[in-house]
């Protein structure tokens, strides 16, 4: 015998709880359109280049994430797009993020082949942001090349210590990764302006530009575990290679690198450099300053310097094993929660309110859901 | 909301909306007793399926809701409700669940499914 039957209201999309907790989303990605970047930019060379009609797209790529979604490449805005930031808004309340951070997405800059085309757009979508988003209040990471670091130091200069750019963004990849020397500028500049470093997975690499990744045919295995491989790689690097000694202040976030992978690295890394560190001296950085070892263990700066969003979070089913995940992540000191929206991956933050690892300790899920970005973004 | 009910061979079914309350291709979701229900209209067939995905707990009822800027985007809608193949694709991750079975093929789960019987404009379930 029914006794109460009422209508649910249908814009609330994640448990009620989640609306009373502070939830700063460290990955939200806007979308403007090409026309729109396209008065952004500056230099008449580039945008004549940008705007003539080649045909078609001059790079072959074998694998795409299209072939494994119903959608296709709509995947990429399973739930929309944003291009104001009152759209930003909308789409959020359904979610309880209070505070997003968001990034013009253009991810499939590091890809092309022109460092000046790059740059133009580069800079034009940050000229973008900077009026759309930043001047309406949203907290806004902005784009830095990977690929000229002059550059980078030159948008660094023109927006770094504008009220509500929050992160610089730039991407990772398997081609020189971040522990190179070349970047010690980049570093010491973002750590005098207290920004931190947000790493999103590239599209400059897939596997298929790789032997192995030459077989690899599938979503799981290209997104599932190529970006995390990059992810791994980089972060190992810049920790083997002094970066966090001669930038102790500096914070790493990797954006859709996975995070379960943390336990491995953190062992891995202890008992590797434990057992023969006496290379790390010849290491350029160390080989300067004259120093023997690390200043700390390397896990340590796993805990200290680097960060890792954790969409999509696929926590383990049972509280007791999700706990002992967390645990050995350094959840409290690593984990920063992402949504990915609009994307396929999309992670709204239901986890956190359904897992009794969260409900039992609601002290690691604030510091995953805001504390541990708001103590590292220049908010 | 009080309980309008409805026998249909010994089985209760109550009333749970208007048929004009839930336009061609969309949902709403109500609580029945604490169990949560989303009922779609596939091109005038209306269909009762458990309102959460299994896979994260998506509120179903979303499924065809217009996106945002949709008018830049091909496929206009969150998920969609699909009367050719009698299924509903989630608004989250785009899993499809059958309307029928409640089956999602991929991943071989099964969410709840209820009879549905339209009388006078009205959308009666049997819980
Ligand atoms: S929550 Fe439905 S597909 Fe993920």
């Amino acid at each position: 015998m029914v006794s109460s039957i009422k209508r649910l209201d249908a814009d609330e999309e994640v448990p009620e709880e989640a609306f009373d907790v502070d939830i700063v989303d460290l990955d939200f990605h806007v979308n403007p359109r090409e026309e729109e970047l396209r008065p952004y930019i500056e230099d008449e060379r580039a945008l004549d280049r940008l705007s003539t009609e080649f045909g078609m797209w001059p790079i072959p790529d074998k694998w795409d994430a299209a072939y494994a979604i119903d959608e296709g490449n709509e995947g990429l805005f399973t739930q929309g797009r944003a291009e104001v930031a009152e759209d930003v808004r909308r789409a959020c309340e359904r979610f309880a993020i209070n505070e997003p951070v968001v990034n013009a997405g253009i991810n499939g800059l590091p890809q092309q082949h022109h460092p000046v085309l790059k740059n133009a757009v580069l800079r034009a979508g940050n000229s973008y942001m900077l009026d759309h988003f930043v001047d309406e209040g949203v907290l806004t990471a902005l784009s830095i090349p990977k690929w000229d670091v002059d550059y980078a130091l030159e948008e660094l200069n023109r927006w770094g210590d504008e009220d509500g750019v929050v992160a610089a963004y730039s991407w990772y990849d398997p081609r020189e990764p971040w522990g190179v020397e070349e970047f010690d500028p980049v570093f010491e500049r973002l750590e005098s302006l207290g920004l931190p470093l947000l790493l999103h997975g590239s599209l400059a690499f897939w596997p298929q530009h790789s032997y192995v990744g030459d077989e690899m045919l599938t979503w799981t295995e290209v997104l599932g575990f190529d970006w995390p491989i990059h992810g791994m790689v980089n972060t190992v690097n810049m920790i083997m290679r002094g970066v966090f000694d001669r930038y102790p202040d500096l914070n790493v976030v990797f954006q859709e690198a996975g995070h379960w992978w943390l336990p491995f690295v953190r062992y891995r890394m202890d008992e590797f450099y434990e057992m023969h560190p006496e290379d790390i001296q010849i290491t350029p950085r160390k080989f300067e300053d004259g120093e023997h070892y690390l200043e700390k263990a390397p896990s340590e700066y796993l805990r200290e310097n680097i960060y890792m969003c954790t969409q999509p979070f696929a926590l383990p089913r049972r509280a007791g094993e999700a706990r002992d995940m967390l645990n050995l992540s350094m959840a409290a000191d690593t984990f920063v929660y992402s949504s990915d929206w609009p994307h396929q991956t999309l992670d709204p933050a239901t986890w956190f309110f359904t897992s009794r690892a969260f409900r039992d300790d609601q002290e690691l899920r604030d510091r995953i859901l805001h504390q541990n970005a708001r103590d590292i973004l220049r908010i | 909301m009080s309980v309008e009910t409805l026998k249909i061979d010994g089985d209760e079914y109550i009333k749970t909306a208007q048929t004009e309350e839930i336009p061609e291709g969309r949902g709403i979701a109500i609580d029945v007793d604490g169990i949560e229900i989303a009922i779609f209209n596939a091109d005038g067939e209306f269909y009762a399926i458990s309102n959460r995905c299994s896979h994260q707990s998506a509120p179903m009822c979303k499924a065809g809701e217009e996106k945002i800027n949709a008018e830049h985007t091909w496929t206009k809608t969150r998920g969609r409700v699909d009367a050719e193949d009698c299924s509903v694709t989630c608004p989250w991750h785009l899993w499809k669940w059958d309307l029928e079975s409640g089956k999602n093929e991929a991943s071989g789960q099964r969410i709840a499914t209820f009879d549905v019987t339209v009388e006078d404009d009205s959308v009666f379930v049997r819980i």
